[in-house]
């Protein structure tokens, strides 16, 4: 039941807050946030299914049972970890608004808990419709999010925002609605979305062609969610117009949602389809890495460059998802958890820049260095953890990743895979060109000669460098960047039996299919049904 | 302070320092020490900076930190009986079934790690006293910073030699370059700092990255990343040349990538000149002395995979070959005394390789040695001047300096290290400099010949260069002007401010160690059948050496045959029909005596006559370009610009606009755009007139009942195209399929 309980906290906390005044609506929700973290990290100790396969935290919670849908819910270590980058990362977005958002600060706080809500949702839902409507409905908070608070060109931004990821979810909602409609011809009429029994049909008893149609439309959702090149357009602009915590819990919670999408349903469920298509998939992956590296390039808004960066970086993490083996999957998960840590508090880190200056024009600002020490000193710390500096958290993941790409070769002798050297080579300039882009983003913002846009008087009341609050926002971030830096196999242990699992199948279907090479595109003849 | 050190040592869950009677050969667990103390200094430096101390303290918690790792080197070296391996922390471990991926924070300490700890850990301990008073205008400003800044660098250096595996070595790798970023950029308000500090990241990094291929490369093959285990696998019964397929042939070019990448060479040196915006005492620890001669670390230490393809050691040889001498051409047309030493690195550097290349690694880490010493009393000398001179380094400004008060040591200590690196009889420079020139013509390879001889013009050109800057600047009549760095001074008035004790006393410390870095080529060792004296012999003694697998094992080993007892055998070339080993001590001595001469005559006697000769080149038309080249340094830069960055960036502006026209332009609200096109067309029906609305019903209904109809005929039509194989007819008897 505790997981239930960490859903409806944030829940009960949005409507304590509706009841309130606004004035202190923000320091409901860092209490009830700061709750929800505490709990989560309770959990995690206590959870006893660390390193191994199994479900834990599980609870059934019976909904329309005609349907076979339940409101179940659990979390596997993976999805434990995000539940924890989750509820790390709200209460300091909650904390880093306090100063930031100064109008209709009820609603904000409250679609802020929501928004919670619906993240935890997704990562703990065991129930299909569960998890679709988890999914649909950080949409909505986070529509709000952007609408109301966001920059000049908010309403198209949310609108943009809405739309493309609404439409292409809805691609998924049909995959997953066929694969249900399956079972239950299967089963003689008896329904069920449970994600576990749903999975291990769907791998077996599916043709080949169904499942290419099943990953294709899964990924019309998830693809949209990451993002992956070509259908990355609504990142940047969503990014740029999205106040602060928007950005952040975007950058380092939702993108998120599409690669766990990948990794919870798209691995299990459709395992031969995956095999056929994943060299396309990491094609357009390094397509995205090398070409959102080059456009962070010659961007001058310095929030736009770290939207970019976001599409470039998840690129790694998507080589890793289909490279089929375990360290490159441990490496994409973790990636997930990097991602979210730096990326999140570039985004702080920026928007504590905005709030002092009222830019993010990379032309008109630079040098802060001589001003704001202890930002820059962050700001260079995040940089070099999203560059993937070894000892940092970002090399980690960036390393096991290509490393897991490299090594994906069909002659491997335990892990075949279908990519190899010539992907993880091209793929790696990204790293080059990552660092091109951040330093010379460092290089203008943070050195250089001080330079500062004219303020017609209309100076914020906030320090001039970071207050102890601003601080007290990127230590624990910093923390963790150093810790998983050092210790990263506390947490490729945690996730190791979870990550074997999803892999089992695999290396069969990858042998079967350098044998008989099935064609990626769909070609065979179904008959047994029509 | 050892208070702070049981601390340190509880919070990382270690022993602290055993006693000195406990130590023993087996426990060598207190080593870890050596990697710790400059973490240590680092985190107390960053305390320092953050509480704004206004002291020199940063510099004292420096010293004493690294001091206390060059103490615990010697001790380690002096307790040295074989390799070990010391276990930190597991740091990487990814375990399945049967195969795993370990990279733990270990150390590995053999005769090579210990030959590089002992002049890293000292030169960074001297050059941090130096350090002290150079900057002690920047006390309470950027103090800190900058001891922390070195404090990381020396961290990163020692994980980068004592690592026991690549991955650690690759830690060390980025960090040093890191380090560089972090102090090359240390006047962040300067831009060309900055752009100097960004360039020399940005293109170590593009070496990073075939270090990092080079480590997957290596594991898949090897199924390891640990030194030993490789070494063990290259000897074991299985391995033959077969081994490993094409991968293990990429392996070698791959990490070449990266030491000339880290080290300065053809294609990747441009960023070291450029590097010379750091202060000075950066320039010598970090661009002279140590971490430059990663590359040349690395290179020795995977020195069997070389062997792994005939090609790789040729193209070291030849990359360093060309390297010397480009980069000495370079130099011997700057004005900027830095900025000729910054050339001289890269020239010497390029000799290193050579020597790796002609398969001297000895040779190469014996040059590595000495140049640490003598090119550090280059640069502090520099640092000296620009110090006390306001910032001034250009040669002809400053004149007769070992006339004016004060300035006694410096000229002298710079006199040892340019006779030293010109290659003077029985300065260390000498002795390093004929092993390599004389293992280019006894090694036989493609071209090794004419690599000799050029690297025997180059040496002429060092003497030249290095020589044009001492007769310029120590020699002559006095005369000066201050540089643009007068802190408020008046110009007219000003007075050079000669070093004082700290700057003094390093720089005597490591000109008497450059001199002394002679003496170890007469060391004997202990199997004598090798020449070299001691650095040979911690060389020889590595694992990285004796690991060379069987297949080269005959070429290397007749070749150490050749050089020991029985002279002339086959694979021993010869010199003008002499031993190269013999005759090399006289030409290398005759061509570095020209080299002065034709310094002094054009820098001291007659400095009106080289002045002369340069506009005498530059007003022909035919001889024009070499003195406009030399100057330009050749438009490296610019073709670099050219041909990669400005491509690059044109793709992006062009991938940019693309992204915002056509794909999100045309494509995405293309798409979103037809919904309100399709709405647009079915809006007359929705007039609201009633009987439109039963024709609309009538015609759909017949349309239906059409369809139904002819059903059969366009099913039957459908499957006629079946036979064409079309996607969309496959698509649409897919779909039929689902219910």
């Amino acid at each position: 039941m505790t997981l239930w309980l960490l859903l409806l906290i944030p829940l009960v906390g949005a409507a304590c807050i509706f009841v309130t005044k606004a004035s202190i609506a923000k320091w409901i929700a860092l209490g009830v946030s700061s709750f929800v973290l505490v709990v989560s990290i309770l959990m995690a100790v206590q959870f006893d299914q660390w390193g191994t396969s199994q479900t834990g935290l599980v609870s059934h919670v019976a909904w329309l049972s005609q349907l076979g849908v339940t409101l179940d819910v659990g979390v596997d270590s993976v999805a434990l970890l995000l539940v924890l980058l989750t509820t790390l990362l709200t209460p300091l977005c909650v904390w880093g608004s306090f100063t930031a958002i100064t109008s209709r600060r009820k609603e904000y706080y409250a679609w802020l808990l929501i928004l919670e809500t619906a993240m935890l949702g997704v990562f703990s839902a065991q129930d299909l419709i569960l998890f679709y409507v988890s999914f649909e409905l950080t949409l909505v908070p986070m529509f709000f999010l952007i609408a109301i608070y966001g920059g000049k060109n908010r309403a198209h931004a949310s609108v943009k925002f809405f739309i493309y990821t609404f439409t292409g979810s809805l691609f998924t909602l049909a995959g997953f609605v066929y694969v249900a409609w399956q079972y239950q011809v299967s089963q003689y009429g008896v329904w069920s979305f449970a994600i576990h029994d749903l999975a291990q049909f769907a791998s077996t008893s599916l043709s080949y062609s169904e499942q290419c149609w099943i990953l294709l439309a899964m990924l019309a959702g998830f693809a949209v969610k990451i993002p992956v090149f070509p259908v990355h357009t609504w990142l940047p602009l969503a990014h740029t117009e999205a106040p602060t915590a928007g950005s952040v819990i975007l950058a380092g919670v939702l993108l998120k949602l599409g690669t766990f999408g990948v990794y919870r349903f798209v691995l299990p469920m459709v395992p031969e389809a995956l095999v056929a298509y994943a060299p396309a998939i990491a094609v357009l992956a390094i397509i995205g890495i090398l070409y959102a590296a080059l456009i962070c390039w010659v961007q001058d808004d310095i929030k736009k460059l770290v939207a970019y960066s976001s599409i470039s970086h998840l690129g790694f993490c998507v080589l890793g998802l289909v490279a089929l083996n375990p360290i490159a999957l441990e490496g994409a998960v973790l990636y997930m958890i990097n991602h979210g840590l730096s990326t999140g508090a570039l985004f702080f880190l920026i928007g504590m820049m905005y709030e002092r200056y009222h830019t993010r024009d990379m032309n008109s600002i630079g040098g802060l260095a001589k001003k704001m020490p202890v930002w820059s000193f962050f700001m260079v710390f995040f940089v070099l953890a999203s560059v993937g500096l070894p000892g940092l958290n970002g090399f980690i993941s960036e390393f096991m990743c290509l490393m897991g790409t490299f090594i994906a070769t069909a002659d491997a002798s335990q892990w075949p895979g279908v990519l190899g050297p010539e992907y993880a080579a091209i793929a790696a300039i990204g790293m080059v060109l990552a660092a091109m882009y951040l330093l010379i983003m460092v290089g203008k913002v943070v050195f250089g000669k001080l330079k500062e846009p004219n303020q017609d008087g209309a100076l914020s009341s906030l320090p001039t460098d970071l207050s102890p609050r601003e601080i007290g926002i990127l230590v624990p971030l910093a923390a963790l960047c150093i810790w998983i830096g050092v210790q990263p196999t506390v947490l490729t242990d945690a996730m190791r039996g979870s990550v074997e699992e999803v892999l089992a199948p695999y290396p069969r279907l990858v042998q079967q299919e350098q044998e008989a090479p099935s064609t990626p595109i769909v070609l065979e003849k179904e008959d047994q049904h029509g | 302070m050892i208070e702070m050190i049981s601390i340190f040592s509880s919070l990382l869950a270690m022993p602290a320092v055993p006693p000195a009677e406990v130590l023993s050969a087996s426990d060598l667990s207190w080593a870890g020490f050596i990697v710790w103390m400059p973490l240590l200094s680092l985190v107390l430096c960053g305390l320092c900076a953050a509480f704004k101390v206004q002291s020199k303290a940063p510099a004292i918690i420096t010293i004493v930190c690294l001091g206390t790792s060059f103490l615990l080197t010697l001790l380690l070296w002096n307790s040295y009986t074989q390799p070990e391996t010391i276990h930190l922390f597991d740091w990487l471990q990814v375990h399945w079934d049967d195969g795993s991926f370990v990279a733990n924070f270990a150390l590995y300490v053999d005769s090579l790690t210990l030959l590089w700890m002992l002049f890293v850990t000292g030169l960074g301990t001297m050059i941090a006293v130096y350090a002290s008073e150079y900057m002690e205008h920047d006390v309470g400003k950027g103090y800190a910073r900058f001891f922390a800044g070195i404090s990381v660098f020396l961290f990163a250096m020692t994980c980068l030699v004592m690592g026991d595996n690549l991955l650690m070595l690759y830690l060390g790798w980025e960090g040093v370059g890191f380090a560089s970023y972090w102090l090359i950029g240390y006047f962040y308000q300067k831009p060309s700092a900055v752009a100097a500090a960004k360039k020399a990241f940005i293109v170590n990094r593009i070496g990073d990255v075939g270090l990092a291929l080079a480590i997957y490369f290596i594991w898949s093959t090897f199924g390891t990343v640990q030194y030993d285990e490789i070494t063990t696998v290259l000897r074991s019964e299985s391995y033959d040349a077969s081994f490993g397929g094409w991968t293990v042939h990429a392996i070698p070019y791959l990490l070449m990538l990266a030491a000339f990448g880290k080290s300065a060479q053809l294609p990747l040196y441009v960023w070291l000149p450029d590097a010379m915006e750091g202060p000075t005492p950066v320039s010598a620890l970090i661009h002279a002395a140590t971490m430059v001669t990663a590359g040349v670390y690395l290179i020795i230490r995977t020195y069997p995979l070389f062997m792994l393809d005939e090609y790789a050691l040729p193209t070291v040889a030849w990359v360093g070959g060309l390297t010397a001498f480009l980069a000495a051409t370079i130099g011997m047309a700057q004005y900027d005394i830095k900025r000729i030493m910054a050339y001289s690195t890269i020239s010497q550097l390029g000799y290193m390789f050579l020597g790796l290349g002609v398969i001297t690694s000895y040779g190469a880490a014996y040059h590595v040695f000495t140049h640490a010493f003598f090119k550090a009393v280059l640069f502090l000398t520099c640092g000296a001047i620009m110090h006390g001179f306001a910032g001034q380094l250009d040669l002809r400004r400053i004149s007769g300096l070992r006339k004016m008060k004060g300035w006694k040591i410096v000229s002298y200590t710079m006199l040892i290290g340019c006779l030293c690196l010109a290659g003077f009889p029985f300065t260390s420079g000498y002795f390093s400099k004929d092993a390599i020139l004389a293992e280019a013509f006894v090694t036989q390879g493609p071209g090794f010949k004419f690599l000799g001889w050029l690297a025997i013009f180059t040496a002429g050109l060092t003497a030249y260069y290095t020589f044009r800057v001492w007769f310029r600047v120590c020699a002559g009549p006095v005369h000066f002007e201050p540089g643009d760095e007068l802190h408020g001074d008046d110009p007219k008035s000003f007075r050079p401010h000669a070093p004082r004790f700290a700057i003094n006393f390093v720089l005597i410390t490591i000109s008497l160690g450059a001199l002394l870095a002679a003496l170890p080529y007469f060391v004997p060792n202990e199997t004598e059948t090798i020449q070299g004296g001691w650095v040979a012999e911690m060389v020889y003694d590595s694992p990285a050496y004796a690991g060379v697998p069987q297949v080269a094992h005959a070429a290397i080993d007749s070749h150490d045959v050749g050089h020991g007892t029985i002279e002339q055998t086959v694979g021993h070339g010869d010199i003008l029909g002499m031993d190269p080993h013999k005759a090399m001590y006289y030409i290398s001595a005759i061509v570095g005596f020209i080299g002065i001469a034709i310094a002094l005559f054009f820098h001291l006697l007659n400095r009106g006559a080289a002045d002369k000769l340069r506009s005498k080149l530059l007003s022909s038309r035919l001889t024009r370009w070499l003195p406009t080249a030399m100057e330009n340094k050749w438009y490296v830069d610019e073709v670099y610009i050219a041909l990669i960055r400005s491509p690059l960036w044109i793709l992006g502006k062009f991938f940019s606009l693309f992204d915002k026209y056509i794909i999100d332009g045309a494509f995405v609200n293309g798409i979103a755009a037809l919904p309100r096109a399709g709405a647009r067309w079915f809006s007359p029906l929705h007039n609201g007139a009633v009987q439109s609305y039963a024709i609309s019903m009538i015609g759909g209904a017949v349309l239906i009942a059409l369809l139904m109809l002819y059903m059969p005929e366009i099913v039957s039509y459908l499957q006629s195209l079946s036979s064409q194989q079309t996607e969309v007819e496959q698509a649409m008897l897919l779909m039929g399929g689902m219910p």
